[in-house]
């Protein structure tokens, strides 16, 4: 993954530039007092939807493509060390993204006022499984550069209308009403939530929960471990 | 039919159990369907332990199918397929252990360099061998830190072969190890095949290039429309044909007489 430049973009340079750019200028039409405190849940939010989802689903797709998945699938690695190894993957680069977010977050006059910790982690695995199901079942399934389009094309749509940089309250009513399941909403909106109070959202949660387990069970069921 | 041509088609069904090796790899009665198309027809035969199975014939006529439904990649839609004695589906991870296979394409993440796939490989198998020894082995040795995008088509080829031995494989089976290699090249990976059989693998090798075959096949199989049209020693084969006839004038001869047959029902 990391030696491409564009792995290093998406999962990088994108979340910390939106984060930066967004929190010093007054272009986003939010309601909150501090712009920063709005953003950095949707940000975090971002992060582990590009690692788990567009990182992953476009690195997976290829190898498919290039018959990677086919020949490790004649060594003794077995189809669980290498779902155990894209999965620690996943954790190493989403837990080094998270920290340097949140060191650019408090430099910037972040302050989350009540954190939940267990919350969060417990809502970042969900939004990573939920993330990782959507990225393989597309992977498993389409052709490397139709993928590679359709992962992007959803990362766009999820950012723009998941609660990241906008709220949906800013969203047209009937455009809001539907945006508001989406993932990426539902994992901001968590977020935001258990960075900032003791409660959790049961409806959102159990939302998220049935996207994951929706996503995860189409990926097993759908992929091809080649063309 | 000539005389020849029923000499021929007694070796084409020759008794499969007649064997001086252990068996490795037994298949009855397998078919392969992909959809409306039958791509394998009901074949049965052996490959044996310390001998070069050569599975010859043209483009689309069954190789790769068998071969990869005896490495376990594809499934078989019907028949029974034993190699050393395990199921290729139901046992792959003991059988992955124990068997080297070299896919048509390659399989390598193009910006992998060399040695780094040598070293993966090597440490997917417990490191019975060294990236080093093998890549030696395939005289790559100046291209070890370059990219597999950057290969040439012979260098990407001995690479591949370099991952299937990476196994010390018991079994080993490669789709076309010499498609687009030079001279020099096939006489290399030639002699790595020759010597992995001598040290006790049954190598089971797909190829459509007949003259090749005839160099290193200890046993033949002759594919054509999904059907084995012979399944013999070499030796055999072209002491029943005569000496002077090469493979590809048998292959000629036994293609010709199954699509008359074919006509005639």
């Amino acid at each position: 993954m990391a030696r491409n430049g564009e792995q290093l973009l998406l999962l990088v340079v994108i979340p910390v530039m939106l984060l930066v750019f967004f929190s010093q200028t007054d272009l986003l039409p939010t309601t909150s007092e501090n712009k920063i405190d709005f953003l950095m849940p949707g940000i975090l939010s971002l992060a582990v939807m590009s690692t788990a989802m567009v990182s992953l689903g476009i690195a997976t797709g290829f190898e498919r493509s290039y018959g990677v998945l086919k020949r490790l699938g004649t060594t003794p690695l077995g189809t669980r060390r290498l779902v155990l190894a894209k999965v620690s993957a996943i954790c190493v680069i989403e837990v080094a993204q998270l920290v340097l977010l949140i060191i650019v977050g408090l430099l910037l006059g972040w302050n989350p006022s009540q954190v939940n910790l267990a919350q969060v982690l417990v809502v970042l695995l969900i939004g990573t499984s939920c993330f990782a199901g959507i990225g393989l079942s597309l992977a498993g399934r389409l052709r490397a550069e139709i993928n590679l389009a359709a992962q992007n094309g959803l990362y766009l749509v999820l950012l723009l209308l998941g609660g990241i940089l906008v709220s949906n309250d800013e969203l047209p009513n009937s455009l809001g009403n539907v945006a508001q399941f989406l993932p990426s909403s539902l994992l901001s909106s968590l977020l935001r939530n258990s960075l900032n109070s003791t409660e959790l959202v049961i409806t959102d949660f159990v939302a998220l929960c049935s996207w994951a387990s929706t996503a995860c069970v189409l990926a097993v069921v759908s992929f091809k471990w080649s063309d | 039919m000539s005389a020849k041509s029923c000499e021929l088609r007694t070796v084409m069904v020759m008794n499969i159990s007649s064997q001086s090796h252990e068996v490795a790899i037994s298949v009855r009665d397998l078919v392969v369907d992909y959809k409306q198309l039958r791509a394998v027809n009901k074949i049965s035969f052996n490959a044996k332990v310390g001998e070069v199975t050569v599975v010859i014939g043209p483009n689309g006529a069954g190789k790769t199918s068998t071969m990869e439904v005896c490495s376990g990649v594809r499934t078989a839609t019907s028949g029974e397929v034993s190699v050393l004695g395990l199921d290729p589906k139901k046992d792959r991870i003991k059988i992955n252990s124990q068997i080297g296979v070299m896919l048509q394409d390659g399989g390598v993440y193009p910006s992998s360099r060399v040695f780094e796939v040598a070293q993966h490989y090597c440490n997917l198998y417990g490191n019975r061998t060294t990236a080093d020894e093998l890549i030696d082995m395939v005289d790559l040795g100046r291209q070890k830190k370059t990219s597999w995008r950057k290969l040439s088509g012979g260098e990407k080829q001995r690479l591949s072969l370099v991952l299937a031995l990476a196994a010390k494989p018991r079994v080993a089976f490669l789709d076309e190890p010499t498609s687009g290699v030079d001279i020099f090249g096939r006489d290399l990976i030639r002699g790595i095949v020759r010597r992995l059989a001598d040290d006790g693998c049954a190598v089971i090798m797909a190829t459509h290039e007949l003259d090749e075959a005839q160099r290193v096949a200890d046993h033949v199989l002759m594919f054509q429309d999904g059907n084995l049209l012979a399944n013999a020693p070499l030796t055999q084969l072209r002491a029943s044909a005569g000496n002077n006839q090469t493979l590809e004038d048998i292959f000629r001869s036994l293609a010709s007489n199954s699509s008359k047959s074919r006509e005639v029902q």
